[in-house]
């Protein structure tokens, strides 16, 4: 509608039309339907504030540890939810793909888009743990938000794009993703504060664009500071995986209709 | 005008069998590679439609007519060679794919749409005439997993139909429906040719290829053999299977065999005479008298009460006559390997002026496949016929009487 004008995109509708598909089934016959946006994020955050306030305490510039980590595990479950979608978005739509055509990223853009209906739900609560727990908001700081999370789209399209892809191939890719983002949570800053990383590996640990954009959320709501030059190193990083995620994907589409 | 659709030197090549490719394979989307992992399910194929033309693809199964519309749908893409589409593309080929089961019938209808192309302003203002093509009205609001199987193809029909495409593709889809729809379906499909849209019909009722295509492409293991008129574009088919018969290359099949005209040579037609009254070979007959049609054959297996017809057909394909003998209730032998035998047909040629087509062909006692087939046998005249015209000599006589005032007119 108005959006896919904007867009300028002869298939703007049918993105549209995809991503409430999408998310009509994903909340069909489930009791807690949107609930699950946050009892996700909201249970590893208590699991981890346990630990770490009782077990291991750890300094978290005086943050509640509870805030501290689900302030992090917001953007984070936006992340592994839309990229394990993302992967199994042309795989489970293959009797369409060897059928009819249309544009193929539809379908992983789609399943990404979809997801940030539940990190709009679960970021609602994290504004009430904010004003729950009295952190003063800056107004400035709050219009860089969004740029953090487009820079955040950028890095999931990407990643995102490729697994879709080469999931077509090979089914393997789901299992590697499943596992990558595993490690991958532990190579970010969302348990721990990147004040625990050496000093000298600093540079080396940026280069996890997740790190600068994490970085970067508990920036600007925790801390009411600017993100440092952290946030402009995860950019050009995401901006490069995402077109080498479109160019790839753009190269293996040709061949989708014929592995089946 | 610019051609609607061009299809210059084409080729697709499908890989043969389940193993993976490597990752640098797979990368790599043209190229040279071990040519016995691969299969051409298309080969240097071309052909150019102007606007409002109608091609027909007929072919045996596995000849690459599926591939050929899966390549104009951009569904997979050409190995070698290039498309040219001009304008929008609507395919009529497995209707209703996009349907999610869950959502009702309104619901489907926006999101088939859109997969299809279309832009949802677009479907809404045509959504009435949709639901009235299809006749779902009362169930609008009920998902798709209630529907009827009719039902949800007719409605998948409807909204690829009124996309108003440019090109349309259709396959074999008609069979769907009762009677009444497919009727719905082939007034639907003149209005659009009318209204210029380039039509191209995959199918093996060449019935229906005869009435709707202007021209046909015969399509053998991925090569094209023929381009030219349905008519004469049936009979080129009809010879490639003969030729594929006569090779002894033919899996018989369960069934759909009579309809895929495959022919397995048990029984060979090896001569087919035409003879006049007086038992003189010709092919021109005398309106009003009698002919005799002599088919040699010889049985290359045990063949038991085969059935032997004859079909009589104007140039342009219309059936004129069609007989057999089961049809005639005539019981025939059971035929040894090694043995001949002839079958005479003899006919009354109540045929008017016009050149015409003689076929005949052998057939397994249950209709399930042929033996053999000569689509055109030969082509005969016949001359010599008075006071009509047309095709049947229905035998006129005249009486034309004076009514007198006085009487009543009866």
């Amino acid at each position: 509608m108005n959006v896919s004008r904007f867009l300028g995109y002869q298939y703007g509708d049918l993105l549209l039309a995809w991503i409430a598909r999408t998310i009509r089934a994903r909340y069909k016959q489930s009791l807690l339907g949107g609930l699950w946006a946050v009892i996700q994020p909201a249970t590893a955050a208590i699991i981890f504030s346990l630990i770490f306030t009782y077990f291991v305490p750890i300094d978290t510039e005086g943050i509640p540890y509870l805030l501290f980590s689900y302030t992090a595990m917001v953007p984070w479950t936006l992340l592994t939810a839309s990229i394990t979608d993302m992967v199994d978005s042309l795989v489970i739509n293959m009797n369409l793909i060897s059928k009819i055509y249309f544009p193929r990223e539809v379908l992983p853009i789609a399943a990404m888009l979809a997801r940030l209906l539940d990190f709009g739900i679960a970021f609602l609560v994290l504004t009430i743990l904010l004003l729950f727990f009295q952190i003063p908001m800056d107004p400035f700081l709050l219009f860089l938000l969004p740029m953090v999370v487009v820079i955040q789209l950028m890095l999931v399209l990407g990643v995102g794009l490729i697994g879709a892809a080469l999931n077509v191939f090979y089914r393997d890719i789901r299992h590697v993703v499943g596992l990558g983002l595993q490690i991958w949570l532990y190579a970010s800053p969302v348990i721990y504060p990147v004040g625990r990383v050496p000093e000298s590996l600093r540079t080396f640990y940026f280069l996890n664009p997740m790190a600068g954009i994490i970085e970067s959320y508990r920036d600007i709501l925790l801390h009411q500071r600017m993100p440092g030059a952290y946030l402009l190193a995860s950019m050009a990083i995401a901006v490069a995986i995402m077109a080498l995620g479109y160019v790839l994907f753009k190269r293996l589409e040709l061949q989708f209709a014929d592995v089946v | 005008m610019s051609p609607s659709v061009e299809f210059l030197h084409v080729s697709k090549r499908y890989r043969v069998g389940q193993w993976l490719p490597s990752l640098r394979e797979a990368l790599a989307s043209r190229g040279a590679r071990d040519p016995s992992q691969y299969h051409w399910a298309v080969k240097d194929v071309s052909f150019s439609l102007e606007p409002g033309e109608a091609l027909g693809i007929i072919g045996p199964n596995g000849a690459g007519k599926t591939t050929i519309l899966k390549l104009l749908s951009r569904v997979t893409y050409p190995t070698q060679g290039e498309i040219q589409i001009h304008g929008r593309l609507s395919a009529l080929i497995e209707l209703g794919a996009g349907f999610h089961p869950d959502l009702t019938g309104r619901e489907n209808i926006y999101l088939n749409g859109t997969i299809l192309g279309m832009k949802r302003a677009e479907i809404r203002r045509r959504f009435d005439q949709i639901v009235e093509f299809a006749g779902i009205g009362h169930y609008l609001d009920t998902p798709v997993k209630r529907y009827s199987s009719g039902m949800y193809a007719r409605l998948g029909f409807a909204i690829a139909a009124h996309m108003d495409p440019d090109v349309l593709l259709v396959d074999e889809v008609l069979a769907v429906g009762d009677y009444a729809f497919q009727q719905k379906c082939h007034a639907h499909m003149d209005r659009l040719r009318s209204q210029g849209t380039t039509l191209i019909f995959v199918s093996h009722n060449m019935e229906a290829v005869r009435r709707v295509c202007d021209k046909v492409l015969v399509m053998y293991r991925g090569e094209k053999i023929f381009e030219g008129s349905a008519a004469e574009g049936v009979i080129a088919y009809s010879d490639a299977l003969r030729e594929a018969a006569r090779n002894r290359s033919v899996e018989v099949p369960e069934e759909g065999g009579l309809a895929e005209r495959i022919m397995t040579f048990d029984a060979e037609i090896v001569r087919v005479e035409l003879l006049d009254e007086t038992g003189q070979p010709t092919t021109v007959l005398q309106a009003g008298q009698r002919a005799i049609v002599r088919v040699h054959v010889v049985f290359h297996r045990d063949v038991s009460s085969p059935i032997f017809s004859l079909i009589v057909r104007t140039v342009d394909g219309r059936t004129v006559y069609d007989t057999t003998t089961k049809w005639q209730g005539i019981e025939t032998p059971h035929f040894r390997a090694g043995e001949r035998c002839t079958a005479v047909f003899e006919l009354d040629i109540c045929l008017l002026d016009g050149e015409y087509q003689l076929g005949v062909d052998t057939v397994a006692t249950d209709f399930s496949h042929y033996y053999d087939r000569l689509e055109r046998a030969m082509n005969f005249y016949v001359e010599g016929a008075r006071g009509a015209q047309g095709l049947a000599d229905l035998r006129a006589r005249f009486s034309v009487n004076r009514i007198m005032s006085s009487e009543e007119i009866p």
